[in-house]
């Protein structure tokens, strides 16, 4: 029994009701049928045929849709049971007489429960009861059917109050439906929210405009984006307005297209939430249809990445670390090698600021080392075009607090600036305009600082404290190879002085050699003709000869004092003193002034000249001796003059000076041997060869340069440099 | 040669030197004639009849020279190149006089091909000595490889 009242499930609490329905409508007409039979003989002893032929079609009938019910086969139990009971119905009627039968009243019935059965097509049911009622008048009026049966009061009111029970209890259970099917929905709509506000992601819907404006956010988005839920639908659009700038425009974009497109809407993108903070959302939304196709709505779902993007981040971050520290150790093999191989600064600082830059990708990379003066960091290698140009301005910094490499250089430590428009210290360049971080590694060797390395990016904070790290060991290689090259350079310059004060002493033994010999040969040779003159008393002949021997005595003489006088100019040095050039000018000139008015030569001393810092008397003996030689010189000129002036300053920064005169000239050729010893051009004119010699090594030992421009028959200008005095600050 | 002048050039800037050593020769009657240059450059000048010798296509070329190595314009030793790489007068025997006796001297010398090299002696004596010695051998017994110049 239990079996058969339990039905199957149908799959849905709608259809299982109406099952429930047919079911139970089906078992009361069965039992209502039985009761009618065994009633009416007694209430109805005419109508009890009526009843049994009633019964006998009603209880199989109702029997048949159990059976279907039971098959899942609603449908059919349906269409069956309704038309079952319209059948009843209109028998009912037709046998009891017409129209005025009270089971008429059972249409009503067959209405509710068509109603009931069929819910979107009530129309047909009443129409077709309507068209039974009506067919049924007609064949009254017209007399085909008479009314046979006489009701009698207690009978038409059991019949009544029977279909008013029918109609209760139809009403009642569709109103027990009613209340469940809501009860049912309640429950199910508290479940599915509570599943949807519990899930670990945020669900949104936006509506089909364009710009997709919010119409409900579930409440996650408080977890995740720190703002309140009512944010979103307040301000429909709130959700555009908190995307990160870097992305919102791409996120509009791609949000327009699916918006055109209807298709499914996915992206990866950053919001600002809550207290800046910014997260990555992953957004996946989907179109929602009607029954018939119809566009709704747009569900979607929000879900925060932003740990797994940190960890992708991270990754990222750690490849592109492990990429650079590769390539720091790659540069720095490549540095040492260069710094090892490359004895020359000149081609090593360069080496070094390409393979820097190129390796790390730097804006720019610029190596200074301090002059000699240690005043100012001169650049000596830069990278790019930017580094040529100001190479080629001779760009230098003040070692001073005003410039990173000024301020580095001064304090013997790197100086960073990782944005450098916030360092004020930085020396802002026109010609690297798009720096944004700098650092400044002294260059520091054997604990001394000798220059610095500047390093700048087009990103602001480019350095970390690892590259840091691996710029100053590129940049102490740098330097101890620098020292080295210069150890080396100065140790080649060693070897050469050495060299060319060894030829120099080989020139001074050979040249003392022949020369002093050379008045030894005559003082014997005409000793010997003396001896001849006095036998033969040729006494002419012996004057002659002993002028001879006499001059070649005074010769050796000045041989001899100028020779001592060579050889002590670089043994003693008086301390230099700064003095006026003009004055030393001065001082010559007056010495010479027999001479010079003997030969009627006009002199010229032109401009201001500078102070220089000199052994006061070296530089008189050399303008003394370029005087006396210009003198000299001054061949058949008619017109004198010689001409003494500063003439600017060498790329030293050293003064300029010269003494020029109208006379003989010197061919070229000879330029190169006049200054060397005992080197005469003219056997005619007096002299010993030396005073050139001594002129040049006087100037030299000042470090300064002699050298001279003059062509055969267009006089002579002798320049040479000599030091200034340090300026006083 | 006979019946033929004896030229000798003497190249030296000591004008001392130069008396002493042509007052020498003449003594001895050894040359002809001695034709004294106080530098290099005008030697030169007048062996390739140029500057102030040009066009002077007869002047008798010297049978020897007799160079010093210190000479003021043109050195003796450039003097000595220029002679022995002309192809005209290489062939003249060219004796260095001098004073040097630095190796190096002696070396360039006879790199450069100079027939002889001769210091010259301190002593009068030795003077006269090496002057007659010179004279009898490139002038004497020395068999000149032209007639005349």
């Amino acid at each position: 029994m239990g079996r058969i009242l339990n039905l199957p499930d149908l799959g849905s609490e709608d259809l299982n009701i109406q099952a429930r329905l047919y079911y139970r409508l089906s078992a009361g007409l069965i039992v209502l049928s039985l009761i009618f039979v065994i009633l009416t003989p007694f209430l109805a002893p005419p109508l009890t045929q009526r009843a049994l032929i009633i019964a006998g079609v009603v209880v199989p009938a109702s029997l048949c849709v159990l059976w279907l019910v039971r098959r899942k086969k609603l449908r059919y139990a349906a269409v069956f049971f309704v038309s079952l009971l319209w059948l009843i119905v209109t028998l009912a009627s037709v046998t009891a007489g017409g129209i005025s039968a009270p089971v008429t009243l059972g249409y009503v019935i067959v209405i509710l429960i068509g109603v009931l059965t069929f819910k979107k097509r009530p129309y047909f049911i009443v129409g077709i009861c309507a068209l039974a009622v009506v067919l049924m008048a007609l064949a009254q009026m017209t007399g085909v059917v008479t009314q046979t049966v006489e009701y009698s009061p207690v009978a038409r009111a059991i019949i009544y109050v029977f279909f008013f029970v029918v109609a209760g209890l139809l009403q009642s259970i569709t109103a027990m439906n009613t209340q469940q099917l809501l009860v049912k929905s309640r429950e199910n709509e508290a479940r599915y929210r509570s599943l949807l506000e519990n899930i670990p992601a945020t669900i949104y819907i936006n509506s089909l405009q364009p710009e997709a404006p919010t119409t409900y956010v579930s409440p996650q988005v408080e977890k995740i984006l720190g703002y309140p839920r009512r944010a979103f639908t307040d301000d429909p659009l709130f959700w555009t307005k908190i995307l990160h700038p870097d992305d919102a425009a791409l996120v509009k974009q791609q949000s327009r297209r699916t918006s055109e497109s209807l298709e499914p809407f996915s992206m990866e993108y950053r919001v600002i939430a809550k207290e800046n903070r910014v997260v990555w959302l992953k957004d996946d939304a989907l179109l929602v249809y009607d029954e018939n196709g119809k566009p709704l709505y747009w569900l979607g779902v929000w879900t925060d990445i932003t740990s797994l993007k940190q960890v992708e981040d991270e990754q990222a971050d750690l490849v592109h670390g492990l990429t650079k520290r590769t390539i720091q150790l790659q540069t720095a093999a490549d540095v040492a090698r260069a710094a090892t191989s490359i004895l020359d600064i000149n081609d090593l600082l360069p080496s070094v600021v390409e393979l820097i830059r190129d390796h790390f990708e730097y804006y720019y990379v610029g190596m200074f080392l301090i002059d000699e003066a240690g005043e100012w960091a001169v650049l000596r290698a830069a990278s790019g075009e930017m580094g040529r140009q100001m190479l080629e301005m001779g760009h230098r910094l003040k070692l001073e607090d005003s410039s990173m490499v000024g301020w580095c250089i001064k304090h013997k430590q790197a100086r960073i600036a990782l944005d450098v428009g916030e360092d004020a210290v930085r020396f802002v360049n026109p010609l690297l305009p798009l720096t944004r971080s700098e650092i400044a590694l002294p260059l520091i060797a054997h604990g001394n600082v000798i220059g610095a390395m500047t390093i700048q990016s087009e990103k602001p904070a480019a350095f970390s404290r690892v590259d840091i790290t691996a710029l100053q060991a590129m940049a102490d290689l740098v330097a101890n190879a620098l020292e080295n090259a210069r150890l080396f350079t100065e140790r080649v310059g060693l070897n050469k002085e050495l060299e060319s004060q060894n030829e120099e002493l080989e020139r001074f033994t050979y040249t003392v050699s022949h020369d002093l010999r050379s008045p030894l040969v005559t003082i014997r040779g005409f000793l010997g003709y003396l001896r001849q003159d006095v036998s033969s008393g040729d006494m002419t002949r012996f004057d002659h000869d002993l002028n001879r021997i006499a001059s070649a005595v005074d010769k050796m003489q000045t041989l001899l004092n100028e020779l001592l006088e060579l050889s002590r100019i670089g043994r003693i040095a008086n301390p230099p003193e700064a003095i006026p050039f003009g004055e030393l000018v001065r001082e010559a000139v007056e010495l010479l002034s027999g001479p010079l008015e003997a030969g009627k030569i006009r002199m010229e001393i032109n401009g201001a000249f500078p102070m220089v810092l000199v052994d006061r008397l070296r530089v008189a003996e050399v303008l003394q001796n370029l005087i006396s030689n210009a003198i000299k010189f001054m061949g058949d000129q008619p017109n004198p003059v010689i001409e003494i002036g500063a003439a600017g300053t060498d790329a030293d920064g050293k003064p300029i000076l010269y003494i020029r005169d109208n006379g003989v000239g010197i061919d070229p050729k000879y330029h190169d041997r006049i200054f060397g010893l005992f080197n005469r051009l003219d056997p005619s004119i007096e002299g010993t060869g030396i005073g050139l010699t001594l002129v040049k090594r006087i100037v030299e030992i000042h470090g300064g340069r002699i050298w001279l421009d003059s062509e055969l028959g267009r006089g002579a200008t002798f320049y040479f440099t000599l030091p200034i005095p340090e300026p006083k600050i | 040669m006979v019946g033929e002048p004896i030229l000798v050039m003497l190249v030296e800037d000591n004008v001392d030197h130069a008396e002493l050593v042509i007052r020498t020769l003449e003594e001895h009657r050894i040359a002809n004639k001695v034709r004294h240059f106080l530098d290099g450059q005008s030697a030169l000048d007048y062996l390739f009849r140029r500057e102030e010798y040009a066009g002077q296509e007869n002047n008798p070329r010297p049978h020897v020279i007799l160079l010093d190595l210190r000479l003021p314009r043109v050195d003796g030793i450039d003097v000595l190149k220029a002679i022995k790489e002309s192809d005209e007068l290489k062939a003249i025997p060219v004796v260095i006089l001098t004073t040097s006796e630095a190796e190096k001297d002696v070396a360039r010398a006879y790199y450069n091909h100079a027939n002889s090299y001769l210091v010259k002696p301190v002593g009068f004596e030795e003077f006269k000595k090496l002057m007659d010695d010179l004279g009898f051998y490139w002038l004497g017994w020395n068999t000149h490889p032209h007639g005349k110049g």
